[in-house]
């Protein structure tokens, strides 16, 4: 899932302080927390509440989209709910946000968002985690199904490096050295062997930027 | 509450002068608070295991509890004085889990002019309070509204309420005051699911204390068996595709909507879990005090919070029962969790002093009413200060 984290209230007062109709569109898609319309309809009492100590005024519609990032989904369902709107707050990630830039030609969009990652739910925590980098050559099938890459503090193809230390990361000491889960991993299931051989440079230009898939 | 009277220091007391160890205090207590000595066949209250079900007061034959909350001469001061005022002769008794108001009595009962008396499990009315209600007060029909056995919050609440009511209404009869003066009826009230407002997010099945639901082909479903009413699933659903059954999310937007706030000073509401204070008949706060009853502080809702403070509320008290005596599983820590959550993102716009979580036991009977005058004190002084400014 795409993790975000809400913007501070204030930056989106700032940007949002020369309109006074904003629809505000939470995305029932994939985002982590979900951002969908308890978010949206919270965010925008939020805004109103910290707009009046601005001695501003907000006109607020809410609606919430079914997945943002899709641009086909998005624009018929948008399209009448913005005629008589300034502007769209969106709480999606930054995909959603793009969408909507890009099937709104002339149309202001907003982040409410800053997009984290795509990141696992560790329920039990209530925590979201990085999990995947979406490196484009995934190496789960040799580590055991954790990805270094994501998980190590220096994306390691051969670690742990010296600052592994009873399981944690040196980088940050709450965190589990990822390198010191694949190979408790590995020999569970018998397999360290798979470790053996030293993991040459990753081409990291397997995915050239901007990614584009076709079909 | 009439502590200086009772010199109670806590809300149940046994009183070992008039105990004549029958000890079905003892047999009936749901949460095994009442210890018995099998030496000298003494019974004791512990307190920290008492969740004021008055099922013990209710059931005690020598009259040997002394209890603060809807006690026998506050039920029959009540009856007599509200006979009056609502110019009836029929009594509907309540349990505010099975109801959180009296707007379907007329389609349960069939009736629409009653005295209406609503208690935390009907499991502590005393039988003494309903044949004094028949014999000398002059209510002719009594009709009680319990939750169904196995959704008591007690326990044992509304089995014991159904045993006394059947042993009752065979006394009235054999006593000529007729067949079934007292009607009785039970229910539960549970969540409601809009499938297609899911987004099969999961967080009702996560979070469910009784795992009553499921993704099943690609939205929440719940085994209505299984729930129980807490309405944790409905707070933290994203989609708002959830709701609970008489309290709808509408419901308490305009219950909130409503409020008739005072002009001056600031206007404080509180929202109690139903289990953590348990209000006296006739219980009166200042006009500046908003009380709205919950069913439990799981679905104490972050966006009912947000649309008080937005109308102009000047702070929200959360009372929630202590984690431990939480009557459906989590509500309580979840709705400190939410609530603090809610309280960081208020404190990006200076709001975090207007939100204020708090504990309360109703075994403790003034500790709601102190953390409500300590909450008023500091809303009071933020108040002031801001319109110095």
């Amino acid at each position: 899932m795409i993790v975000t984290a809400q913007k501070p209230l204030d930056e989106i007062l700032d940007f949002l302080s020369p309109y006074k109709s904003v629809l505000i569109a939470g995305c029932d898609g994939c985002t982590q927390p979900p951002r969908g319309l308890r978010e949206a309809r919270t965010l925008a009492q939020l805004l109103e509440l910290g707009g009046k100590l601005r001695e501003k005024v907000f006109g607020f519609k809410v609606i919430t989209l079914p997945k943002q990032c899709d641009s086909y989904l998005t624009l018929a369902p948008l399209q009448p709910q913005v005629r008589d709107m300034e502007t769209i707050l969106s709480l999606a990630c930054g995909l959603g946000v793009q969408t909507i830039a890009q099937v709104l030609p002339d149309f202001p969009v907003f982040p409410a968002q800053n997009t984290l990652f795509i990141g696992a739910e560790i329920r039990e925590d209530n925590t979201l985690e990085e999990r995947c980098a979406a490196c484009g050559d995934c190496l789960l099938a040799l580590t055991g199904g954790i990805c270094p890459i994501a998980r190590c503090a220096k994306s390691l193809l051969n670690g742990p490096c010296g600052g592994s230390q009873h399981g944690k990361c040196e980088i940050d000491p709450e965190k589990d050295c990822a390198w010191d889960l694949i190979i408790k991993r590995l020999e569970k299931l018998g397999r360290l062997s798979a470790l053996d051989e030293i993991s040459p440079p990753r081409n990291f230009g397997e995915v050239m930027k901007p990614g584009r898939v076709s079909g | 509450m009439n502590l200086s009277e009772n010199q109670l220091k806590f809300a149940v007391r046994l009183n070992d002068e008039s105990c004549s160890r029958c000890a079905v205090c003892y047999s009936a207590c749901p949460f095994e608070a009442i210890k018995k000595d099998p030496e000298t066949g003494k019974l004791l209250l512990e307190i920290e295991k008492c969740q004021v079900c008055a099922i013990c007061y209710s059931s005690c034959p020598a009259k040997a509890i002394d209890i603060i909350y809807y006690d026998m001469n506050s039920l029959t001061g009540y009856l007599e004085k509200a006979k009056d005022e609502y110019k009836s002769d029929s009594l509907v008794i309540k349990c505010k889990g099975s109801a959180p108001d009296f707007e379907d009595v007329e389609n349960l009962f069939g009736i629409s002019e009653f005295i209406p008396l609503s208690v935390p499990c009907v499991g502590r009315i005393p039988a003494e309070v309903i044949l004094k209600a028949i014999s000398t007060i002059g209510i002719k029909a009594i009709y009680m509204l319990a939750c169904d056995d196995d959704y008591c919050r007690f326990e044992r609440g509304s089995l014991i309420a159904r045993l006394r009511v059947t042993a009752v209404n065979a006394l009235l009869e054999q006593l000529d005051y007729g067949k079934e003066v007292v009607r009785f009826k039970q229910r539960s009230l549970k969540v409601k699911v809009d499938r297609n407002k899911c987004i099969s997010c999961g967080n009702c099945v996560f979070y469910c204390p009784y795992s009553a639901a499921k993704l099943e082909g690609g939205a929440a479903t719940f085994d209505l068996e299984l729930c129980r009413g807490c309405g944790l699933c409905v707070t933290l659903c994203p989609a708002l595709a959830l709701d609970l059954e008489h309290w709808e999310e509408a419901r308490i937007s305009t219950l909130i909507a409503n409020l008739s706030r005072k002009k001056t000073g600031p206007n404080l509401l509180v929202m109690r879990c139903q289990w953590a204070v348990f209000p006296e008949l006739g219980e009166e706060f200042d006009s500046d005090i908003h009380i709205i009853d919950m069913p439990c502080a799981g679905r104490i809702d972050p966006l009912h919070i947000m649309e008080a403070l937005r109308q102009g509320i000047d702070g929200v008290l959360i009372a929630a029962c202590h984690e431990e005596d939480c009557r459906s599983k989590n509500g309580s820590k979840e709705a400190q969790r939410l609530t603090a959550s809610l309280k960081k993102t208020l404190s990006q716009i200076g709001f975090e002093e207007r939100l204020h979580f708090c504990t309360v036991a109703p075994r403790y009977p003034e500790s709601f009413r102190e953390e409500l005058r300590l909450f008023k004190e500091r809303i009071e002084s933020t108040y002031l200060q801001e319109v110095k400014q």
